[in-house]
């Protein structure tokens, strides 16, 4: 519609095109399978991120997808530290 | 105290007012109470239109406008034509000879200003619409006197009125040898006709002569159709002119009109689909609807649209085939013109300056939440009714009142951008809304008491309904920048109350005992923490209503309740959920029941599940049915394969995104349109085709779909094709149960979709190439 600047979901999912360049150079499942998680943690905040309005596209994906990681960490704390 | 008089009997009411031939007047219609009759009187109306400018501007222009064959009289004087004029200014005021020379006029006018030394005003409401105005009368309205005479006896807003008893009777025309729905014929002949409860038999042009008398005799005020506009209505002036009838021998309203439509069909683009309008046939005097070229009609009925066109002042013949956001606009000018100002023709008003990063900030709309995929109960859900509209009226935002000059310590501010309300005068917009909202209210109180009547209560969901539709879009046309009325900073007010609301609201349910499970925008799904011992939601709506002084409803509390998650991240969809309230209603959305283009396979599947889920109490419940789910879905699936479902179950239905030969790739939809065209039969950009898929690989456009309108009952459809979509269906209800398409595609046998063929020729015509789009670029 008429809008004039990309919502905070269009410009998350533009450059999570950009982000497939990188996947392509993970050889190891392992490491697939972490960057999922990551890309999952930068798409699970979108309302969040959309409430704040930030013009720094990357802080609110990097909020997301930290928060996603330290709620993950918390929720499991002997597996995050077992594999220390 | 003022004494009330005594309310007065009405004679009768005014049905509508049309523009007359002559150019010079319009025409009341009126229907006696006594008798029932309805009553055609002319009347000397031609309204002027306004300029405002600087005097020595607007004496050249009435100096030019004199001898100027369009122009009646030219009269200058003063006044405050824009609701931002807050002292008066020159205006001429221009007659035009004809009615219809007002739009020709008004734009030599703006040419003479150079574009920019004018602006104009009431330029672009009907003469009909300013009568009603200048008359203070309404459609529908009961009425003392005889016109020009007309008084009304109550205001439009009146909630409790009883409208005109209208005969309203069907039409419906056969041709000889042809089913309806099929492709007519180019020559084809009217073999009868249904009007009311009567069906007219016979030779054609006596068929025709019969039903003229037919409609005199009956004489109906409303003729309803199922695709009058595209099919009826054109098919019997096409025949009448064949039989050698003149439009005065064949009038299908109360007065002769020419054989061809007021308005020629078009294609459109709304909300980002191309849409598709037929050509309208109005029918003066006597109301022509047709069902399938109305927006409003399947929710508003009569009922509804009579409310409509009473406040908006537009006649039902207009109302019928117009958006909500027409009526809407109509409202707003009604109001502006009560308040004495006058109706911009052009808004110029363009959107200020600002920095990239305000826009940004300001830019956005409402919350919403990724909802957590899967099986939930216990789930609570709320909204606020009406929200957006109540936000205008309660923070008073318009566009003359946001960031006005006289409030510049004004305490209403909108959250994060500061934007400022007026404390001292109250908005049009608000002013337009306000009754209506009150209006909506008094309707739902009406329906929850006691021993409402049936009819009384059909009549009132109605009217709810289309008020409803209304004032949806009365947030949208702030953001339209073709609104009159409109102003974006409003638009991003109301975004900006509303996600602080929503983030306050998610707060106090955190303090009230709830979990945050989903919200969107005004909704909230909420989950006790504690299942045993909910907080009582009613309470908890009513507290949070007094709290921020907007309407909170409880809508209900469900059994069960699933959200889904999108294909391409797995991640939830806001709008895609599925849920059974412990009250006994469905709530479905996103889902193959809700879609236009679902084939009648994925609905009956659907029902299926939906019914076998009614009857869990809980999750565990849900959880536990989806083995039989799954076998209600094998035995869907070996029906499918055996190749005997009904074809017309498996009608695909595709809206028509831009003219058939503009397509570059063959889809299905070209195949269909390709026959369809071949047949007779050409399709807008905007209309629907429907098909069964015959055979998805096939080059062959006449192989590889077979079009609704061609079906002979017999066909072979492409049964992989339709494993697949019961596939997607069956995954799109029980993916958060852990079923994929994969796993059902294995379990049927089922091939998946072929790989679409990427090579085109590039010689073809019309290919545009498209640079460095998408990730697969290689180097």
């Amino acid at each position: 519609m008429g809008r004039t600047a990309p919502t905070y979901h269009q410009a998350l999912e533009e450059r999570m095109k950009r982000w497939d360049e990188f996947a392509r150079l993970l050889t190891s499942p392992e490491e697939r399978a972490a960057f999922e998680m990551v890309r999952t943690g930068a798409r699970r905040y979108v309302a969040q991120a959309t409430y704040v309005g930030s013009p720094d596209l990357l802080e609110s994906i990097l909020l997301s997808v930290l928060t996603d990681l330290a709620v993950r960490i918390r929720a499991e704390p002997s597996t995050a530290t077992s594999r220390r | 105290m003022a004494v009330t008089p005594p309310p007065l009997r009405p004679d009768g009411w005014l049905l509508d007012i049309t523009e007359s031939d002559d150019g010079r007047s319009v025409v009341l219609w009126t229907k006696e109470q006594r008798t029932g009759r309805v009553r055609r009187t002319a009347v000397e109306y031609r309204p002027p239109f306004l300029v405002a400018g600087t005097r020595s501007d607007l004496s050249l222009l009435a100096r030019r406008l004199t001898d100027h064959p369009d122009v009646h009289s030219a009269t200058l004087g003063s006044g405050r034509p824009s609701l931002f004029d807050h002292r008066s200014r020159p205006v001429l005021s221009v007659v035009p000879t004809r009615n219809p020379a007002r739009r020709a006029l008004a734009r030599s006018v703006d040419a003479l200003g150079g574009y920019e030394r004018f602006s104009l005003y009431d330029v672009d409401l009907g003469p009909p619409q300013l009568y009603h105005l200048a008359h203070d009368l309404y459609p529908f309205a009961p009425v003392v006197g005889r016109p020009p005479t007309l008084r009304a006896t109550e205001p439009p807003e009146t909630i409790d009125y009883s409208p005109p008893p209208l005969r309203i009777a069907r039409l419906e025309v056969h041709l000889v040898g042809e089913r309806r729905g099929r492709i007519p014929p180019p020559d084809g002949r009217i073999g009868a006709v249904r009007v009311g409860e009567t069906t007219l038999e016979g030779p054609e042009e006596e068929l025709l002569r019969a039903l003229v008398d037919e409609l005199a005799r009956t004489d109906p005020d409303v003729l309803l159709t199922n695709g009058g506009d595209a099919f009826d209505l054109p098919w019997l002036y096409r025949r009448a002119a064949a039989c050698g009838l003149s439009s005065a021998e064949f009038p299908l309203g109360r007065e002769r009109v020419p054989f061809r439509p007021s308005r020629p069909a078009r294609s459109f683009e709304s909300y980002g689909r191309v849409l598709y309008r037929s050509a309208s046939y109005p029918l003066p005097g006597r109301f022509h609807i047709d069902r399938e070229n109305s927006f409003l009609y399947d929710d508003a009925e009569v009922a509804g649209l009579i409310d409509a066109a009473r406040l908006s002042r537009l006649s039902l013949a207009t109302v019928v085939r117009q958006s909500p956001g027409t009526c809407f606009t109509a409202m707003e000018m009604a109001r502006a013109l009560e308040l004495g100002a006058h109706v911009p023709w052009k808004k110029n008003r363009p959107e200020g300056f600002r920095r990239a990063d305000h826009l940004v900030a300001a830019d956005r709309g409402g919350v919403i939440f990724l909802p957590p995929v899967g099986v939930h109960d216990h789930v609570d859900e709320f909204d606020f009714a009406s929200l957006y509209p109540h936000i205008m009226v309660t923070k008073n935002l318009s566009t003359e009142t946001l960031e006005c000059r006289c409030c510049p310590a004004s305490p209403v501010r909108a959250p994060g951008l500061g934007y400022r309300s007026c404390t001292r005068r109250v908005g049009l917009i608000p002013r337009t809304l306000a009754p209506l909202l009150e209006r909506r209210l008094a309707y739902k109180a009406a329906l929850k008491r006691p021993g409402v009547p049936p009819e009384e209560a059909a009549r009132l969901k109605r009217r709810v309904k289309m008020l409803k539709w209304i004032l949806v879009t009365a947030f949208g046309y702030q953001g339209y920048r073709n609104a009159r009325f409109g102003r974006i900073e409003c638009h991003e007010a109301i975004n900006a109350y509303a996600r602080d609301l929503l983030a306050r609201l998610a707060l106090e349910a955190e303090r009230a005992g709830y979990s945050v499970l989903h919200g969107i925008v005004d909704s909230l799904w909420l989950r006790p923490n504690d299942p045993e011992h909910p907080p009582d939601p009613e309470a908890f709506a009513a507290r949070m209503s007094e709290r921020f002084g907007l309407p909170l409803g409880y809508e209900g509390r469900y059994r069960w309740l699933v959200f889904l998650p999108a294909v391409t991240t797995g991640l939830g969809v806001p709008n895609r959920y599925y849920g059974y309230y412990e009250h006994g209603e469905f709530k479905l959305r996103g889902i193959g029941a809700r879609r236009h283009d679902t084939t009648g396979l994925v609905r009956r599947f659907e029902a299926e599940v939906l019914a076998l889920f009614r009857t869990a109490r809980d999750a565990e419940g849900v959880r536990a049915l989806l083995p039989r789910a799954l076998a209600r879905a094998d035995l869907f699936a070996s029906e499918v394969r055996a190749g005997t479902w009904p074809v017309d179950e498996l009608l695909i239905g595709h809206r028509i995104g831009q003219a058939p030969e503009a397509f570059v790739t063959f889809t299905n939809s070209v195949a269909a349109l390709r026959q369809l065209k071949e047949a007779g039969a050409v399709r807008g950009p905007g209309e629907f085709v429907r098909f069964v898929l015959l055979d998805r690989r096939s080059r062959s456009f006449r192989h590889r779909v077979r079009p609704a309108e061609l079906l002979e009952g017999n066909e072979r459809y492409d049964v992989g094709a339709y494993l697949e979509i019961l596939a997607r269906s069956a995954e799109t209800l029980l993916a958060p149960l852990g079923v994929g398409r994969e796993e059902l595609r294995a379990r049927w046998g089922a091939e998946p979709a072929p790989e679409r063929d990427e090579y085109r020729s590039p010689e073809g015509l019309g290919q545009r190439r498209l640079e460095g789009s998408g990730p697969e670029r290689r180097y």
